[in-house]
């Protein structure tokens, strides 16, 4: 047959599809639960520094990381009734897919979306940490829109839901080497301590502006800014500034500030 | 040509980036970190060897009306291939390199290299082709990523070699060349320093003055 | 409609594909010579752009992700792997097909702009669009807006360096430097610039 044929031409252009999407297929099938376990060690490897179960810099493998994971307190949280719903399951429950889905999708009105999200997901998974039967942490998880992308991060707040115990941010590509600094741990390190909230209880956290001084009445609530990122620092200013706002966590903090959560019995205690 | 010269002539003489101007994105937007530098090295030349290698195979049956539209499937198959091989052992520099591995499928080198050379040429030398472009274009990446990352952050693949003056050192860093634009200037540099080495590769001026300048009068 | 007009801004000065995500730079560098043919090239660039996006994004909708399958029950399919694939093949056969119809039926246009389309293909500019508007989340309308916006950007820089590079034909510009290099250095000059610009909320 002729090259330049038409009828040559479809079956070429169909062949070399059906070749290509079946090897891309291929691939994606063959490489899809290392990638699954991958992102699970992520997680929990993320998770597990915020816990303060783990000594910084104490090398689990990543079987005992995940049986430790595993005994953690998921719960899921209804954001705006602000309370602990028992209908889902905290294990399956997956948060970024919950955020486009009609039935858990809630919109953010425009004057509330600090971190411009557009939707959120009504429901949040976040983690209790428990040491010999008393609250130790609250793990919540943020995000919000950076320069470039989306942060994913949780903050770990200490049991006055209002101190930060912890932060991290577990996905992002904003500017390498610039906006990227947001993971830096000695940059996160510089979270600790510092108080969410003001005394009227309106969330005050903020990145910068400049050199935090450590003595300064601004320390209280403020850590440093980072070099050549201040969008992204803004950016993480107003996610945390949203997530702990009336619209994000503020009203499940409040509530239990009221009522104690009590551990759940299945949980581990976590006292070794 | 021979085969050691289809190698070798891309790496400095035709050099895809510093003398043909292609594939600038990837170079301007990750030579930041010399890691990253040399895992998209790898996979830019993965995808060249593969999409020439297959390109070349199947060149006698391509019917031109729809070359270019098969020679990019190809290709954005190679690319996501390589993409979810290195989520799956490599995720960490996979999310740093974000859309930029995506990307390789629109770098003109690997269009261009299945265009003029695989298209017309037996298997064997355009796979050596597509490694000679690939590091030709990965030594640039290397030169330019080592600049940045050693002068930038003090440090080469993520390791101190510099101690920073922010950590109690003696280096002050140049944040610019943290910023994209400063491999602008490198490269600038780069291009500067081959064509004063290699005449034959400059450019003629646009322009030339009819008569020699001379010093306007009264001044 | 706020929305619309915002993302339409911020994608022309703000998130300039050129000169703050230094995307299809190939062409940018090489075709930045005179005014005449970067104006003939950021015409095309905005009419690629303004139809592959929004393409790209029904595609991606109503075919590619996580559920968009439901109306055929095959709601828990994903084949957003597919989506680099998809969108690339979008663009060429979009470009391609584009070439045919003016040549077609409007020869006079297609004499302007027919030399650049192919191009396009190739252009980093064009397929990051729309892997950002993937990555964003985009509706319909907003990925309009932000296929015509980036066309617009793109044109507007390469104007501009074209502008600049008419000018300089007539410096004093050492040897080796002239050409490809100078051009490199001028926008790396423009694109410092513009990071100044970056992050601006409308």
């Amino acid at each position: 047959m002729d090259k330049d044929a038409p009828a040559k031409a479809i079956i070429v252009v169909a062949l070399v599809a059906v070749v290509c999407s079946s090897l891309v297929s291929a691939a994606v099938v063959l490489l899809r639960p290392i990638q699954l376990n991958n992102q699970l060690l992520e997680r929990s490897r993320n998770i597990m520094q915020l816990t303060g179960l783990v000594e910084p810099g104490q090398a689990l493998d990543d079987a005992n990381m995940l049986a430790l994971f595993k005994s953690l307190d998921i719960r899921i949280v209804d954001i705006d009734k602000g309370e602990f719903d028992d209908s889902l399951d905290p294990h399956t429950f997956d948060q970024r897919r919950a955020a486009g889905d009609p039935n858990y999708r809630v919109s953010v009105p425009a004057a509330q979306d600090l971190a411009k999200l557009g939707t959120r997901s009504r429901f949040a998974a976040i983690y209790l940490v428990w040491k010999d039967g008393q609250l130790r942490r609250i793990i919540l998880p943020i995000r919000g829109a950076g320069m470039w992308s989306m942060l994913y991060g949780y903050l770990a707040l200490e049991a006055d839901f209002n101190t930060v115990a912890a932060a991290s941010f577990y996905e992002q590509t904003e500017t390498p080497g610039l906006g990227d600094q947001i993971t830096r741990p000695d940059w996160l390190a510089k979270w600790r301590g510092r108080k969410v909230y003001d005394d009227l209880g309106d969330p005050v956290f903020a990145v910068g502006p400049g050199r935090i001084a450590p003595d300064s009445p601004a320390a209280e609530h403020r850590v440093d800014a980072l070099t050549g990122a201040t969008i992204t620092g803004d950016a993480v200013t107003s996610l945390v500034y949203y997530w702990l706002g009336p619209h994000g966590f503020k009203p499940l903090l409040n509530r239990l500030r009221e009522q104690p959560p009590t551990q759940a019995a299945t949980a581990a205690t976590g006292d070794s | 040509m021979s085969l050691k010269q289809t190698v070798t002539t891309p790496l400095l003489k035709e050099n895809p980036l510093t003398r043909n101007v292609l594939g600038v994105c990837a170079a301007l937007a990750i030579t930041n970190s010399l890691t990253s530098s040399l895992i998209m090295s790898v996979a830019m030349t993965t995808v060249l060897v593969i999409s020439n290698a297959t390109v070349s195979l199947i060149r006698h049956h391509l019917p031109s009306s729809v070359r270019l539209i098969v020679q990019i499937t190809i290709i954005a198959s190679a690319v996501t291939v390589i993409d979810q091989f290195l989520t799956a052992y490599l995720p960490a520099a996979a999310s740093t390199l974000s859309v930029y591995i995506s990307l390789i499928v629109t770098n003109c080198i690997v269009l261009g290299r299945a265009e003029t050379c695989a298209m017309n040429t037996g298997v064997g030398r355009s796979v050596l082709d597509a490694l000679g472009n690939g590091l030709g274009y990965s030594a640039i990446l290397i030169i330019v990523s080592t600049i940045r990352e050693l002068f930038g952050n003090g440090s080469l693949m993520g390791v101190k070699i510099l101690e920073l003056a922010r950590d109690g050192g003696w280096f002050q860093p140049n944040e610019m060349l943290m910023l994209a634009p400063s491999a602008f200037f490198i490269i600038g540099f780069i291009v500067w320093g081959i064509r004063s080495w290699k005449p034959e590769q400059r450019e003629q001026p646009e322009f030339k003055p009819l008569v020699a300048p001379r010093e306007v009068e009264g001044q | 409609m706020n929305g619309f007009i915002e993302i339409f801004f911020r994608s022309v000065f703000i998130e300039n594909l050129a000169l703050a995500y230094f995307l299809g730079m190939c062409t940018f560098l090489a075709v930045s010579k005179q005014i005449k043919t970067t104006l003939g090239l950021g015409v095309a660039v905005i009419v690629v752009e303004g139809i592959s996006v929004p393409l790209n994004n029904v595609i991606y909708n109503l075919l590619l992700r996580q559920g968009a399958l439901d109306w055929m029950g095959l709601g828990h399919l994903d084949f957003s792997f597919l989506g680099l694939l998809s969108q690339i093949a979008v663009i060429a056969a979009m470009i391609q097909i584009l070439e045919m119809v003016l040549n077609k039926f409007v020869p006079a246009l297609y004499n302007t702009l027919g030399i650049y389309l192919p191009l396009l293909t190739v252009n980093c500019a064009i397929l990051g669009a729309s892997l950002f508007m993937v990555q964003r989340d985009y509706t319909f309308v907003e990925s309009v807006a932000y296929g015509l916006g980036v066309g617009v950007g793109w044109a507007l820089a390469i104007v501009a360096l074209a502008g600049l590079r008419e000018k300089m034909r007539y410096s004093d510009i050492p040897e080796g430097l002239q050409g490809l290099g100078i051009t490199f250095i001028t926008t790396g000059l423009i694109s410092l610039a513009f990071i100044g610009l970056a992050g601006i909320q409308l």
